[in-house]
């Protein structure tokens, strides 16, 4: 299944600028997991060795909160990773 | 507070307005409203506060004017530079409205000053742009009960939120912490100029409307907005039961300074330090070992002026191209300054870099006392 994903800005460096990208899977899991075989490194800086989203993420399923990485993605879905900014 | 026939003139389209009239006016003459920093984003909601007749208004920020600020940061222009930003900016507003009273505060907050900064303003509007003082204002304004407007921007993304205690989430609910290492400073990522004033308005459109009870304010929902595809977007946040400073069994309830920041003079095991005139030495000794420098500043700083034996790993690639590190001999890692090479000192020495040595004071310091003529962005 595919949806979209919007990548926070600082981690555009991991896509090569790509503030949108494509995604596949049929949880966050599976998409994160899609992800990082494309953009590595990009998982960690999202999800900690405990498998929880970083404290300074919020990832949104369509305008849904998802609270770990459970949550169901379906086709056509959009895969929101918002980071805390520090720029003022 | 009534208004004076001059302030009933100057602020006539605001009068003309049902939704604000003479009630909502005079409700703004007696705000008392802080703006911590006063820069891209302080500076467009001091320029529209103050002209909306926000009778007290205070600018904290304790940098001065850079020639490198000027590109966003409307409030100040070319004359300026070098001047205290608080006061410059201070100097403008009551140009722009003699009618209200500016406080300057040029200085840095911190847990021990921010109660008395804050106990003069009923509203904090947070621009600052460094993630640690956003913890600080969030936990200031939870625990002395202050709302709160708060935006953040990078590059070409901008996020704005209220606060209002006790009406809905907080920022901790919403970031509960802030990033370790080296993912956190992206200070040097560049910023669209205009990027800024967009968020800025609106930090200033909700202080205003929070002051004058009109409209609904942005509570419980982070609006992000995406200059590249002119995309506003809306994500409803909840609060957190668990939250560190405004949850059910809080665990913070005093303003707190953060952990120490990497300071370049913390010494740390396994992690070598050499001043600028130290690594001239060493570089012009001829020693056959000579060191590897590692230049972790952003390309567009690295390409402003580097020291030629340098190779350009920034920080926002670092923890991808740990392999090209090394493995043996003394490697030098260089920065602006030197807080972003020691945490990348750190990152190294985690990956098995032998010897990692940290350019403390980074090339400003080789520009002040090694090489005047290096350009340093």
């Amino acid at each position: 299944m595919s949806c979209t994903v919007r990548i926070a800005s600082p981690l555009h460096s991991y896509t090569s600028g790509a503030a949108t990208v494509e995604g596949r899977g049929g949880t966050l899991a599976e998409v994160l997991g899609d992800l990082e075989q494309r953009f590595p490194g990009i998982r960690f800086r999202m999800i900690d060795e405990q498998s929880r989203i970083r404290p300074h993420l919020r990832l949104f399923v369509n305008s849904q909160e998802a609270r770990d990485l459970s949550a169901p993605v379906g086709g056509g879905d959009t895969v929101h990773v918002i980071c805390a900014l520090s720029g003022g | 507070m009534t208004l004076t026939p001059a302030e009933r003139a100057r602020y006539q389209r605001h009068l003309a307005l049902p939704e604000i009239g003479a009630p909502g006016q005079e409700k703004l003459k007696a705000a008392r409203v802080l703006i911590v920093g006063a820069g891209g984003l302080g500076s467009p909601a001091a320029l529209y506060l103050a002209a909306a007749g926000c009778g007290t208004l205070g600018l904290l920020d304790f940098d001065r004017v850079e020639v490198s600020n000027l590109q966003r940061q409307v409030l100040f222009d070319t004359a300026g530079l070098a001047q205290p930003k608080a006061e410059a900016g201070r100097e403008r507003l009551a140009r722009l409205n003699p009618e209200i009273r500016v406080v300057a505060h040029a200085l840095e907050l911190k847990a021990a000053n921010v109660r008395a900064v804050f106990a003069d303003y009923d509203l904090i509007l947070d621009g600052s742009d460094r993630l640690s003082t956003r913890y600080l204002v969030n936990d200031a304004c939870v625990i002395y009960g202050k709302p709160l407007v708060s935006a953040a921007i990078h590059r070409f993304e901008g996020q704005i939120m209220t606060y209002v205690p006790g009406r809905g989430p907080c920022y901790r609910c919403l970031f509960p912490e802030a990033p370790d290492g080296v993912v956190a400073n992206c200070a040097e990522a560049g910023v669209l100029g205009v990027l800024p004033g967009v968020l800025g308005t609106l930090q200033a459109t909700e202080a205003i409307k929070l002051i004058t009870h009109t409209g609904t304010p942005l509570i419980g929902r982070l609006l992000v907005y995406d200059a590249l595809e002119l995309r506003f977007s809306e994500f409803r946040v909840e609060r957190r039961r668990d939250c560190a400073v405004c949850g059910e069994t809080p665990m913070i309830t005093e303003p707190r300074d953060p952990k120490p920041p990497q300071a370049a003079d913390a010494p740390r095991d396994g992690i070598g330090r050499l001043s600028a005139p130290g690594l001239k030495a060493l570089l012009d000794s001829g020693a056959a070992a000579a060191p590897h420098l590692i230049d972790v500043r952003e390309p567009w700083e690295f390409d402003t002026g580097h020291l030629p034996q340098a190779l350009n790993i920034p920080t926002s690639e670092f923890a991808q191209r740990l392999g090209e590190l090394p493995r043996a001999g003394t490697t030098v890692f260089i920065c602006r300054s030197g807080g972003r090479s020691l945490r990348a000192c750190e990152m190294a020495l985690k990956a098995g870099v032998g010897k990692p040595v940290n350019l403390e004071g980074g090339m400003l310091a080789w520009a002040a006392q090694v090489d005047p003529t290096m350009p340093v962005a």
